[in-house]
């Protein structure tokens, strides 16, 4: 397991040179992405927004080695991910990629600090070490005394935010959050941006967050509009002029 | 690979999923075990009828029994009627002894067993005057002819033999009436005799004086020379002087006649009594000898063993007993003498069985057969031995019939060997159809359940988890299923084979008997033919270690089959579904 960030900070987190997706679906070929560049620093906190079918869900999974680009290249500090095979592409998302789904996607059967402690399996973690990492990270983000709880019993936001010590488990470079508030409502929502927000400033981890929601992409450093697979805008936010934007 | 907090935790707050299929393997696997169990009753069921010297710690009975061939003349039985087939004494004496004129031209082993069986045709009037009620018990050995105890001494002195135990088993025929009076009345006397008698020729000296005796006579009567006058030769004649001329020879003489041989030949009518016949079977047997023989110290199921030393003690069957009323502790008088029933004793189905079990010696003496047997009950050393043993058996006491488990397996027919053969033929097929339908079953659930769980598997991919380490957590929850069903599975296989053996469904079966009176010489004995032999077996369905590890291991690899069946379609599923189920 590397340490965070521990690349050099004048390299680009992330460098995507013309990158392409393309997809086969019922005999049709979709341009999911098309002909993206784009360069993302260590630390940012970047707002992925479009309507569906933008691209923006491919190009998530482009950027959380979950797919390889048709073509064009994508590396993840100086890594070209169109090069790594499936195993390689696992073994970089256990280490260095943490993810937060729109649905939590937690294991209904492991408790809250079971949901953390598992996401550290893959890199052989110690089982006491992974215990007692589970139980520091759910302190993070202020789950402390829902240590033993099945996600049944937490709520969205809970679970969100078991979410999201779980992506944080491997000191990971970047965190790829598809919709993350996209289940809850409002208030819960601003919360668990509260959470990642303030995460992001401790460790200094690149967030990448997909949404529909402006406030929410309001919250971030950068945001990105994608529209039919490609960049439509690309601006940095200023955090104090929140209703600043769009299109 | 897989973690093992995550494959209890799984096994456990899905104890649903989890139950369903380990139930469903663990029905597949006790169905298994029951089938196991039921064939395996049978093999035993049949090996414990089929094996019956086995039981009795004896592989080889030898034996000897009148050959086939004299069958033909034992056929003839009818000239029993014949009353020139038997002579006076015997008719008169052996009101037992029917059928004994058909055998007169038998073989010399024939001759043997009348000679054996001779002790039957006994003289009634020995039991008291006619008229005398009385009660007998006559011992014969039926087909079996009997070895001099000798015979015993050589065959275990056969390679091969561990031991060799001699008995004498019998059958009795218990008899009780009334003397018959039985009386012949031959008439003689009132013959009338001719015989031509022819005297012997004059010597010249007695014709001489006859003459001068006559002629003397003559001058007396005046008849004077014969050229006399009529009138003096009449006179002459009537003279009663004249017989005193005679040779005494003339007038009286002795002479023998003999009376010409013949014999009167008497048909006598048998004599109307009313003697009742019941027959029981005995047997002598080593009291000393407790493993091996007709009945063993394990066979006693009330009461004791000969207590040693012993002569008037006997050991009943227990089948004997409840049906005349017999208990351990009682006694049974036979010819007089009473003995203690020491025992009840249940011996095996097949071979000899016997209702009363006596010391050697003591039927030896009942049977005035001292120092004879007519069976030798061989162990040998080996199964592999019992082949050579009997060749040599063979060898040493020709005419000796040899018996040993397979001859014996050879007999049995009936629905336990029906069943059995079923067992074999269908009871592998089935359990091997039970089986594979409970892998289906448990595979097609587990299939279900990686498809539920696409979300699940798809986030820990995309969280790190490789493909094996995915197909390994399935795997470790589907044997740990495996395991729980292998339990489950071990319970409800105890319960059915403990069911079979509650309700214990009788199985038939039918062998020919080794009983005394076989039919050559059934018209010897009464009621001696006992040929087949019908027994009820209960079925039980044991459970074997081997079993129990078998359907364990069975669970396993069900369970394993149904981890990969669910681990294939998991190590399928792309990480990144982890996410396409957003909006």
């Amino acid at each position: 397991m590397t340490g965070t960030n521990t690349d050099a900070h004048d390299e680009p987190l992330y460098r995507l040179v013309n990158l392409a997706k393309q997809y086969s679906k019922g005999g049709v070929i979709v341009e999911a992405v098309r002909g993206v560049s784009l360069t993302i620093k260590h630390g940012e906190m970047v707002a992925l927004e479009g309507p569906s079918g933008s691209g923006k869900s491919t190009l998530l999974q482009l950027l959380g080695a979950l797919d390889k680009p048709t073509s064009g290249t994508i590396e993840l500090a100086g890594t070209d991910l169109s090069k790594l095979n499936d195993r390689e592409l696992t073994k970089l998302r256990a280490t260095r990629i943490g993810f937060v789904f729109q649905n939590f996607n937690l294991i209904p059967t492991l408790t809250a600090a079971e949901n953390v402690a598992i996401a550290m399996v893959p890199n052989k973690v110690e089982g006491r070490i992974r215990t007692a990492r589970a139980a520091e990270l759910l302190e993070q983000v202020s789950l402390g005394h829902r240590f033993d709880h099945l996600p049944s019993r937490l709520s969205g936001g809970e679970q969100q935010r078991v979410a999201i010590a779980r992506a944080l488990a491997n000191k990971p470079s970047v965190i790829i959050a598809d919709e993350p508030t996209g289940n809850l409502d409002s208030a819960t929502a601003k919360e668990v941006m509260a959470t990642l927000t303030s995460l992001k400033t401790l460790s200094g981890v690149t967030v990448i967050i997909a949404t529909h929601d402006r406030e929410i992409a309001g919250m971030t450093d950068r945001r990105i509009h994608l529209r039919d697979g490609s960049i439509t805008e690309d601006v940095e936010v200023e955090r104090q002029s929140a209703a600043s934007t769009s299109e | 690979m897989a973690n093992q907090a995550y494959v209890w935790s799984e096994l456990r707050r899905r104890s649903g999923r989890t139950a369903v299929t380990a139930i469903g393997l663990a029905a597949g696997v006790g169905l298994v075990m029951g089938i196991v169990g039921v064939s395996d009753g049978l093999t035993s069921a049949q090996n414990k009828v089929l094996s019956p010297l086995g039981s009795v710690g004896t592989s080889i009975i030898v034996t000897r029994t009148v050959a086939p061939t004299t069958s033909t003349t034992s056929s003839s039985s009818s000239s029993s009627s014949n009353p020139g087939g038997s002579g006076f004494g015997k008719g008169g004496g052996g009101f037992f002894a029917r059928g004994i004129g058909g055998f007169s031209g038998g073989s010399s082993q024939v001759a043997t067993l009348l000679n054996n069986n001779a002790s039957v045709i006994t003289d009634l009037a020995k039991l008291g005057p006619a008229g005398t009620h009385f009660t007998h018990d006559f011992f014969v050995p039926g087909t079996l002819i009997t070895f001099p105890s000798i015979a015993i001494t050589d065959v275990s002195k056969i390679a091969g033999v561990t031991s060799a135990e001699g008995a004498l088993y019998l059958q009795a025929l218990h008899e009780t009436g009334t003397v018959p009076k039985i009386v012949a009345s031959v008439k003689t006397g009132g013959q009338t005799i001719n015989t031509t008698v022819t005297p012997p020729a004059l010597t010249a000296a007695q014709k001489a004086s006859e003459r001068s005796c006559i002629l003397n006579l003559l001058q007396q009567s005046g008849v004077g020379a014969p050229s006399g006058g009529g009138g003096g030769l009449r006179k002459f004649a009537n003279n009663p002087l004249l017989s005193q001329c005679l040779t005494p020879a003339q007038i009286s003489y002795e002479q023998q006649v003999v009376v010409p041989e013949r014999t009167i030949t008497q048909v006598l009518n048998p004599p109307t009594t009313n003697i009742s016949t019941s027959s029981f079977t005995v047997a002598g047997i080593n009291p000393a000898n407790q493993t091996s023989g007709l009945v063993t110290k394990s066979q006693v199921t009330s009461g004791n063993w000969f207590s040693s030393g012993s002569t008037n003690q006997i050991l009943v069957n227990t089948a004997y007993a409840s049906t005349n009323h017999l208990s351990a502790g009682g006694t049974l008088a036979i010819n007089g003498t009473s003995y203690k029933i020491q025992g009840l004793v249940s011996p095996t189905l097949t071979g000899n069985v016997s209702d009363i079990y006596f010391p050697l010696a003591t039927m030896q003496k009942l049977a005035s057969a001292s120092n004879y047997v007519n069976e030798v009950l061989v162990t040998v050393k080996s199964a592999s031995d019992v082949k050579a043993v009997t060749a040599a058996i063979h060898r040493d006491l020709p005419g000796a019939t040899v018996l040993n488990s397979k001859s014996l397996a050879d007999q049995v027919t009936g629905s336990l060997a029906n069943a059995s053969k079923l067992a074999t033929d269908l009871g592998g097929a089935l359990a091997v159809v039970v089986i594979v339908a409970a892998f289906l079953i448990a595979g097609m659930l587990t299939l279900s359940n990686v498809s539920k769980r696409v979300r699940e598997i798809g986030s820990l991919r995309a969280i790190g988890w490789s493909r094996s380490s995915v197909v390994g957590q399935i795997m470790a929850e589907t044997v740990g299923i495996g395991v729980l069903g292998g339990v489950l599975g071990i319970g409800i296989g105890a319960a059915i084979c403990a069911a079979i053996g509650a309700i214990g469904p009788a199985l038939s079966v039918t062998e020919t008997g080794l009983s005394v009176g076989a039919s050559t010489l059934g018209s010897i004995v009464h009621q001696s033919t006992t040929g087949l032999i019908t027994t009820q077996v209960h079925l039980t369905a044991p459970i074997h270690l081997s079993t129990i590890g078998l359907a364990f291991v069975a669970a396993l690899v069900g369970g394993a089959i149904a981890g990969a069946a669910g681990g294939w379609r998991a190590a399928h599923l792309a990480p990144a579904s982890a996410l396409r189920d957003l909006n």
